[in-house]
């Protein structure tokens, strides 16, 4: 006869609803589909370790970004920031209409964020996190996150369409 | 609320407008166009971000983790389609195919190229989808250009881009469409002159190989038809 162990059934649940979207977070963070796939293997592994340590099971998904996080800086010697803080957001740009290279250019382009930005862009449009909720993950103000949102969108925008068209004023 | 204040909100959370934002868009036509086409460029990038997770990655992670089995059906569709592969195989040794005539009595030039062509399509494209790598859409560009062509928007989605190497050792950029009439690969080969342009089928899927200015292409489908329409929005 088979007993169901309810850690093991809802370490299931967990992986099954979220290996996929980890996977996307950690493929945007090494860009590599074999090291993102060792990543996440990793981070189960890690999470189960402590799985007794989890109290609270909606804190789950935040839990196991974070220790995404850690194992990808812990194998992967994180970059060196390249961060521009004279760049200001004084121009802002239309985009193109569509073509069938889109989504491969657009690729392309999120590859060559610098990887702050990538993160935090990955964080909020696959993990659907929030400002606050991102910059508790990282360890930096929610300040310090929206600039980082606003500029690899900015960066996109450029990439999109060198041209600008439209100017912000401050008035 | 001025207009810059409300940009940055926009490109830091496209999808959060707060009440101050709303008003800002009600009397800002420029912002409100604004916001409009940081939506539309979100939907690209969310559509980038969602790269394919390897097949059975889940299921990976719970066997490492002792947390489930191997599956006693799994281990029975894994035989099962063992028994079947080896039976086609067997099948395929024993009786000739249909486009084999094709393959021994004209083998030269562009009937090569395209009987090379199907062969690649069969055997490595499958696979190449799966790994999902990207080549350079500079360099496709520069091809299609050299051949006087062109992906209008309306043929659908690319799907994979890279460069092959064909069974007869010839070279071309690969490009993977995934069209209004079904699935379509198209090689172009800007260093490849041919003389006459030339139509093959073989093992079910049909192959035109077409002469330019600046080389030739090669066009591959499930049906002659596709071929005609993909190729009339190419040119």
């Amino acid at each position: 006869m088979m007993f169901i162990n309810p850690e093991r059934s809802k370490f299931e649940g967990v992986v099954k609803a979220y290996s996929a979207e980890l996977y996307r977070y950690a493929y945007w963070l090494c860009r590599d589909r074999f090291t993102a796939e060792d990543v996440v293997q990793e981070t189960f592994a890690r999470a189960w370790q402590r799985w007794s340590g989890l109290r609270d099971d909606r804190a789950a998904k935040g839990w196991l970004y974070a220790i995404l996080r850690n194992e990808h800086a812990r194998l992967h010697e994180r970059k060196q920031l390249a961060i521009d803080p004279d760049q200001e957001l004084d121009t802002l740009m239309d985009n193109s209409g569509a073509n069938a290279f889109d989504a491969f250019e657009m690729r392309d382009m999120l590859a060559a964020l610098p990887e702050t930005y990538r993160e935090a862009l990955t964080l909020q449009v696959i993990g659907g996190f929030s400002c606050a909720e991102m910059a508790t993950m990282i360890g930096i103000t929610e300040g310090a996150v929206m600039t980082r949102l606003t500029r690899a969108r900015q960066a996109i925008r450029r990439l999109i369409d060198p041209k600008p068209l439209i100017k912000a004023k401050e008035s | 609320m001025n207009c810059l204040e409300f940009r940055r909100l926009v490109l830091a959370a496209p999808r959060q407008i707060t009440a101050e934002q709303e008003a800002h868009l009600e009397r800002c036509a420029r912002c409100a166009e604004f916001a409009q086409s940081v939506v539309h460029d979100e939907a690209a990038i969310a559509q980038a971000m969602l790269v394919p997770v390897p097949e059975g990655l889940a299921e990976r992670v719970l066997l490492r983790h002792g947390i489930r089995g191997p599956n006693r059906w799994g281990t029975l569709a894994l035989a099962a389609s063992l028994l079947v592969a080896v039976g086609v195989a067997f099948y395929s040794h024993e009786v000739p195919r249909q486009g084999d005539e094709i393959v021994s009595a004209q083998l030269s030039g562009a009937n090569q190229h395209a009987v090379a062509a199907i062969a690649y399509v069969l055997d490595h494209e499958p696979q190449l989808l799966k790994e999902n790598r990207a080549g350079d859409p500079k360099v496709m560009r520069a091809a299609l250009s050299e051949l006087g062509l062109s992906l209008p928007a309306n043929i659908g989605s690319v799907r994979y881009l890279g460069n092959s190497v064909l069974p007869d050792g010839s070279r071309g950029e690969h490009i993977v469409l995934q069209t209004p009439y079904g699935h379509v690969t198209l090689i172009l080969m800007p260093d490849e002159f041919l003389e006459s342009r030339v139509a093959v089928s073989d093992r079910n899927l049909h192959a035109l190989v077409a002469p330019r200015w600046g080389g030739c292409y090669l066009l591959i489908a499930d049906s002659a038809q596709t071929l005609k329409r993909v190729e009339a929005m190419l040119l």
